[in-house]
This record gives C-alpha cells, sequence and structure tokens, in this order.
C-alpha cells in the first residue's frame, strides 16, 4: 500500500531539500531583521519606536499567506522581475521579522531598569550596556521563543506552495495529482515535516525548562 | 482619472465581493473556534491523566499537530476522506482541520495556566475539607482563567489568520475572493492591502475584545 510512497520518495526528497534551503534562508535572515527592529525598538528615538511599533502591529495582525500574495503581486507592479523564490521568501522574511521583533522588544524591555541605571552610574556608555548588560541576559530570556517562532516559520514555508512556490507541499500535491494516493502521500510527507520541525520543538521545550529564570 | 481616484472607484466596486469573503472568514472562524475550544478542554483530562499510556498518546497527538503543517493536515483531510469513501464539503474539512490543529494546541494553553498555579493552594483547599473537584473549581479554576486569557486571545488570532489556508481547497473565503479579483483584472496590489485590512481589522477587535474582557475578570478578582 506504502509501495507509491515509497516510489516517490526522491521526488519528496528533492522538495524536502527546498524547504531546508528555504527554512534556513527565511529563519536566518528574519531573525537578524526581527532583532535588529526589536533593538530599535527600545532606542530613545520616537520615530524608530512608532514605525516598528506599527510594523510589528500590522503584520502580525494578517496572515502569512496573505504577505506572500502581497510579496508575489508587488515586484510586478512596480515592474521588477524576480524569481518567486526570492519574492516569496521576502515576504516571509518581513512576517517572521515582526514577531521575532516583538519577542527582541519584549526581552529587552524585561531587564530592570535599576541595572541599567547601576551601570550607568558606574559610568558605562549605553553600545557597552546594551552589550555587557542587557543582550546577555536577553538572549537567554529570548532564546525558547525565538525557537518556537522559527518552528512556526519552517512550517509556514509550506504556504509558499499556494502561491505556486516549489518545494515539498507542492511536489506532494503533484505526486497527489498524477497518483490519486493522497493519504499515503500526505502521511509520508507529514513525517518528512515532522522530522524536521521535531528537533527545534525539543530545542524550545528544552530551553523553556533549563534556559528561563526560575520565578 | 489620476492613480488615487482610479484606484478607489476600482476597490469600491469590488468591495461587496470582499465583504461576502471576509464573512466567509467570520463563518470560518465561528464554527473552528468553539469546536477548538471544546477539543483543548476533552485533551486536558487525557493530557493531565495519571496513567502514562493516556498522557503519553495525548502528547504524541499534540506532538504530530506541532510539528506539521497546518496546510498538510487540510491537505491530507481534504484528499484523503474521499479515498476512505468519506465526501464532506470545503468548509467542513477546512474547519476540521483548524478545529484539529488548534485543539492541540489549545490543551497545552490550558495546561500551562492551570500548572502555573502554585501546588500548595490546592494543598491547603484540601486541609480545609474541600475534595478535589471543588478544589479546582474554587480554588484553582479561577487564577487559572486569569493566566490563561492571554494566551488564549493570542492563540485565537493565530486561529483566525489560519483559515486564510482553506483558499487552497477552494473555499471561497477573503484570501480566495482576493485571489479570484486579481485574475480578472490588474490591481493586485491594491486589492491584497484591502484583503490584509479587512483581516487586519478582525484580528484587532478580538485582541482588543480579549484585552477588555482580561481587564474586567482582574477587576473581579
Amino acid at each position: 500500500m506504502f509501495n507509491v510512497l515509497l516510489g516517490n520518495l526522491p521526488y519528496l526528497l528533492q522538495g524536502a531539500l527546498v524547504t531546508l534551503w528555504l527554512s534556513v534562508a527565511v529563519v536566518g535572515l528574519g531573525t537578524l531583521l526581527g532583532v535588529g527592529m526589536g533593538i530599535l525598538a527600545t532606542t530613545r528615538s520616537r520615530v524608530a519606536q512608532t514605525v516598528v511599533t506599527g510594523y510589528i502591529f500590522v503584520l502580525r495582525g494578517i496572515p502569512v499567506l496573505v504577505v506572500m500574495f502581497l510579496g508575489y503581486y508587488a515586484f510586478p507592479a512596480f515592474g521588477l522581475r524576480v524569481n518567486i523564490y526570492v519574492a516569496v521568501g521576502l515576504a516571509q522574511i518581513v512576517y517572521l521579522g515582526a514577531f521575532v521583533a516583538e519577542i527582541t522588544r519584549s526581552a529587552i524591555l524585561s531587564i530592570p531598569a535599576g541595572q541599567i541605571a547601576a551601570a550607568r552610574s558606574l559610568g558605562m556608555r549605553r553600545p557597552a550596556i546594551l552589550r555587557q548588560v542587557i543582550l546577555p541576559q536577553a538572549t537567554r530570556i529570548a532564546i525558547a521563543p525565538l525557537l518556537n517562532s522559527a518552528l512556526t516559520a519552517v512550517k509556514q514555508t509550506s504556504y509558499a506552495s499556494v502561491v505556486g512556490v516549489w518545494e515539498l507541499t507542492y511536489a506532494a500535491r503533484e505526486i497527489v495529482e498524477r497518483t490519486l494516493a493522497a493519504f499515503q502521500i500526505f502521511i509520508g510527507v507529514m513525517a518528512i515535516y515532522f522530522l524536521i520541525c521535531y528537533p527545534l520543538s525539543l530545542a524550545a521545550r528544552w530551553s523553556e525548562n533549563r534556559l528561563s529564570f526560575s520565578h | 482619472m489620476d492613480y488615487a481616484a482610479q484606484t478607489a472607484v476600482f476597490l469600491l466596486a469590488q468591495f461587496p465581493k470582499l465583504l461576502a469573503g471576509f464573512l466567509i472568514t467570520v463563518g470560518i472562524s465561528a464554527a473552528a473556534i468553539p469546536l477548538a475550544l471544546a477539543l483543548g478542554l476533552a485533551l486536558l483530562a487525557p493530557r493531565m491523566a495519571k496513567s502514562r499510556p493516556v498522557r503519553s498518546a495525548t502528547v504524541g497527538y499534540v506532538d504530530l499537530m506541532r510539528n506539521t503543517p497546518l496546510l498538510v493536515q487540510i491537505y491530507l483531510i481534504y484528499f484523503g476522506l474521499p479515498v476512505l469513501g468519506f465526501f464532506p464539503s470545503e468548509f467542513t474539512c477546512g474547519v476540521a482541520g483548524i478545529a484539529l490543529q488548534h485543539g492541540a494546541f489549545l490543551v497545552e494553553t490550558y495546561r500551562a495556566g492551570i500548572e502555573s498555579i502554585s501546588e500548595r493552594q490546592r494543598e491547603a483547599a484540601r486541609a480545609i475539607g474541600m475534595n478535589r473537584f471543588t478544589a479546582f473549581r474554587l480554588v484553582i479554576l479561577p487564577q487559572a482563567m486569569m493566566r490563561i486569557l492571554g494566551p488564549l486571545g493570542n492563540q485565537l488570532i493565530v486561529l483566525i489568520k489560519d483559515t486564510s489556508l482553506v483558499s487552497a481547497i477552494g473555499v471561497a473565503e477573503l484570501t480566495m475572493t482576493g485571489k479570484v479579483i486579481i485574475e480578472r483584472s490588474a490591481a493586485s496590489v491594491e486589492i491584497f492591502v484591502a484583503v490584509a485590512l479587512f483581516y487586519l481589522v478582525l484580528t484587532s477587535v478580538l485582541g482588543a475584545a480579549f484585552r477588555l474582557i482580561e481587564h474586567r475578570v482582574a477587576e473581579r478578582i
């Protein structure tokens, strides 16, 4: 019964490879963007605060699929020809960035103000305080939610197939259209996603238990 | 006409269609939310059961749901059930997929809230003569509810956003409507900005409602 899955496994694994590359790019760049935006939101600049708050509010309120469609249609609307992986990947990076920005911002703001006052009274300047006092503690707080947002982003790469990006889920749909073996193929695909996602999930759980400050 | 005026006229003309799609999105959410909430509640007892096999089976289900994409789960239901001789509608498949996924997330939300209440409170309640059920109802539950409300609101916002995936199996909800309009016109980005705004209104209203409830409940306790 699962022969059809075995026969199509090489094709699915090709798709899984694309999913992996897409995931690495999206999680890497999206986290980088989000951390930058999150730090920006905690500076004294009113403009930066407002821009980042707006960015977080808007992106978190709309579905990632809609953002992918926007990425897909936005470049041609301005007369630009962009590879679909780049367009939809960028959309996902911007989307993940909003979640990471919120995580980063709240992790930094959770550091007690007294510590910053203490560091200043020792004569430390702002960049030094950020580097040596705030970020080491904030990283510890942020790591579990960051892993969870990465996990979500990896799963969301499958939504790109709806826009027309060829990856694991798209490959699966092609095979199902040809073989009609929906059960075997989609269960196989779920197993592949599980193998990719479960380590991330375990890492998130581990860091929730080990790295969080106990209350 | 200049670009702004043209766009405004075009979007106004499409408004009834978008509104119809929006109402279907609201309908999917309204059907899936109670089901997901109930599934989460139903899984709570097995998730916290003393029996290890029962607990492991529940954790297994939750892990499976958490580590595979909702889109693939919806495809499995929609394309898989006809193989077994069942032919539910696209709407039903979408609602079922969303409820099965979010029920798994909600049971963890509920559990985290309950486990965050100190064991000593339970012991104290038992010591003054309450039985386990009364202690849970009068001491644990009200405090746990308070802590669950925030994460619950966030989870339901994710659920509403996930209804957009049902467009992939052909339900004419908001995202699908946007796609169909684009296929027949050239104003693609403008339409999806409008679609995004509809979602933004829905999710921020729900978010605001939850913050309000949180405040009210906090005042009572």
